[in-house]
């Protein structure tokens, strides 16, 4: 128990940014009196006077993270992608990557907005101009650390095309290697064919899927209601091994696009699809 | 003849008031008129700002009022050069993205978005210097391209002008087709949705905006005079390849320089200018000072438009100039058919 995972350390990192819960797991929390001192992922210094009592998180992983550490009262409000869990909905939206709306965020009041990856820094700057607090939070680059008692499932290791989005079925957009999806496909002892492109996300052609003729088909864009079925009457799609043995599978890409808590749903998920290993 | 009527000069400042007023009110968050007053009050006696106004203060003096000011200067900018390049490509589908600002200011911006950079001052000034130089740099290319030794003729400008335009083009899709990370802040980017606020932005393209402004409004005879062709121009006494070259560096420059922080929006100075036009009529002395009130209260409605259609979710301004605009454009070429407005 030496080596503190990264999920960890993100959610302690949280936990003492909010400081709601009053586990045992938060040793570091000293006296609410003293300042909170705390480097982000720009490399900024991020001083927080208190606890912050007021948080608006602009990304869904920032948004489960907090509903996850219990800090979900202290969220005041979202990102329009914000949606799980439920409670979440019930918080006003703020914008998408498209534009946020900086007034908003400055009527909420926030002592806190917290922000990801997803962010550029133009908004970091937007934020502070308005006298905002931000904190910008990296993703976590090994996710193996996080989980390392899941690298032994399975011995088989499946091929698997993971679907982003199929509108256009001659070439449908999947991922490559170096992206979530892929690290949780080869944490589930599965082959990704996407690892043929050399981009993280691009499209594949319809061609050179029939010619890897994955084991499985994962269906990412399940949720915008993409079925079994309609993959099946693609043109060309027939012919595929996963599409005539009915391993064509919906995935809830929500749980493995957004690096928060969920990740591990997502890992038993596959692990359950792929292997039908039911994980403790 | 004078008469009663009132000065169209005067019509287009109310209309710039009533827009910046317009852009300082409305917003995505509803501030009473009262609370309004009371910041604006302890603002100007230099007074304590109460604790129950802050909100409202920052909201109205640090994120509209400098966001009003950039629109307005980015919408005059734009609308000024519009009409010079009308006047001088003597053709009414010239904008001031014809020889190249736009897809250069473009490419650049998606090349330095394509890396990543961090949170400093270069990191924030990367996007806008890259978009700078990179419009600057276009438009020298289609210059040297289509020059002949020291003349400029305006086909060979108008033609390479298209061929870098698609060209640079190319490769912005072909860096947003290659791209892992800042996709969608490119593509915002490319709809005039930049999201940097402040008031460096207005500082740094002020210079480029008086200089660039300053020298076109006194350009309105001569763009007059180069209706009658290039020949009959030189006869009657103007310098035609000075004229050009002056018209040509400053507008890209004013341009190259609104676009590199507001991203690219479009429109603003194909329909200002020609919608002046119809109520004013061609002549380029009255053309250019109405245009440059007129784009700025035009940017500016269609930025007020951009904060509230869709709050609280902000729209790319260039959405709305192009959404409006489209049909405004369309509706012009309808009427220019039955009423020969142009030349």
């Amino acid at each position: 128990m030496k080596r503190q995972s990264v999920l960890l350390s993100v959610l302690l990192l949280l936990a003492l940014l909010v400081s709601a819960c009053t586990s045992a797991a938060t040793p570091a929390a000293t006296p609410t009196a003293s300042p909170i001192v705390m480097t982000d992922g720009l490399g900024r210094t991020v001083t927080l006077a208190q606890p912050a009592q007021r948080v608006v998180s602009l990304a869904p992983s920032n948004t489960e993270i907090l509903f996850a550490v219990g800090a979900g009262s202290q969220v005041v409000g979202r990102d329009n992608f914000s949606n799980y869990p439920p409670e979440a909905l019930e918080l006003p939206g703020l914008g998408d990557f498209m534009g946020f709306s900086i007034e908003q965020i400055v009527a909420l009041n926030p002592d806190l907005v917290l922000l990801a990856e997803i962010h550029p820094p133009e908004l970091v700057k937007s934020l502070e101009d308005a006298g905002l607090t931000v904190y910008y939070l990296k993703n976590p680059l090994a996710m193996e650390e996080m989980y390392p008692m899941l690298i032994t499932v399975g011995e088989e290791r499946p091929t698997v095309f993971y679907e982003i989005d199929g509108t256009d079925p001659s070439k449908p957009w999947t991922t490559g290697s170096g992206t979530f999806i892929d690290t949780l496909l080869e944490m589930a002892k599965a082959e990704n064919v996407g690892r043929a492109m050399d981009s993280q996300y691009g499209q594949m052609s319809i061609e050179a899927l029939l010619a890897a003729d994955p084991d499985f088909i994962l269906l990412g864009d399940a949720n915008f209601g993409v079925t079994p079925e309609q993959v099946a009457a693609r043109p060309g799609w027939g012919e595929l091994t996963a599409v005539k043995e009915g391993r064509v599978l919906p995935f809830n890409d929500d749980l493995a696009s957004r690096p928060g808590p969920r990740l591990v749903d997502g890992l038993e998920e596959l692990a359950r699809l792929l292997h039908g290993v039911t994980l403790p | 003849m004078k008469g009663r009527t009132v000065h169209p000069i005067w019509i287009a400042l109310a209309a710039l008031l009533a827009a910046l007023l317009l852009s300082m009110l409305v917003g995505s968050v509803s501030l009473s008129l009262v609370d309004m007053a009371r910041v604006v009050a302890a603002r100007l006696s230099g007074g304590e700002i109460g604790a129950d106004l802050r909100v409202a203060d920052t909201i109205l003096f640090s994120l509209r009022l400098p966001r009003t000011a950039l629109v307005a200067l980015t919408g005059s900018a734009l609308a000024v050069s519009g009409a010079a390049y009308q006047g001088l490509f003597r053709n009414p589908l010239a904008d001031p993205y014809l020889i190249g600002v736009a897809s250069g200011a473009g490419l650049g911006a998606v090349i330095v978005l394509s890396l990543r950079w961090g949170y400093d001052v270069a990191g924030l000034l990367a996007v806008p210097l890259a978009s700078f130089s990179g419009a600057v740099l276009t438009v020298l290319m289609v210059v040297s391209l289509a020059r002949v030794g020291r003349s400029l003729p305006v086909t060979n400008l108008l033609l390479a002008g298209v061929a870098v335009n698609s060209f640079a083009g190319a490769l912005t899709s072909f860096l947003l087709l290659r791209s892992t990370g800042e996709l969608r802040r490119a593509i915002a980017w490319l709809m005039g949705g930049s999201s940097m606020g402040g008031w460096q932005p207005v500082l740094a393209v002020l210079p480029y905006w008086l200089i660039g402004l300053g020298i076109l409004m006194t350009m309105g005879h001569a763009l007059n005079v180069m209706q009658f062709g290039d020949e009959q121009a030189q006869q009657l006494g103007l310098p035609v390849e000075t004229t050009r070259w002056i018209i040509i560096g400053v507008s890209s420059l004013a341009t190259a320089a609104a676009v590199s922080f507001t991203g690219i929006i479009g429109f603003v100075g194909l329909i200002v200018p020609h919608l002046l036009r119809l109520l004013v009529g061609g002549d380029y002395r009255r053309l250019l000072p109405l245009s440059l009130l007129g784009g700025a209260a035009f940017l500016l409605l269609a930025d007020v438009l951009a904060r509230i259609v869709m709050t609280p979710q902000e729209l790319p301004v260039g959405i709305i100039t192009a959404l409006t605009g489209t049909p405004f454009f369309l509706w012009i070429l309808r009427r220019s058919r039955s009423l020969p407005y142009w030349s």
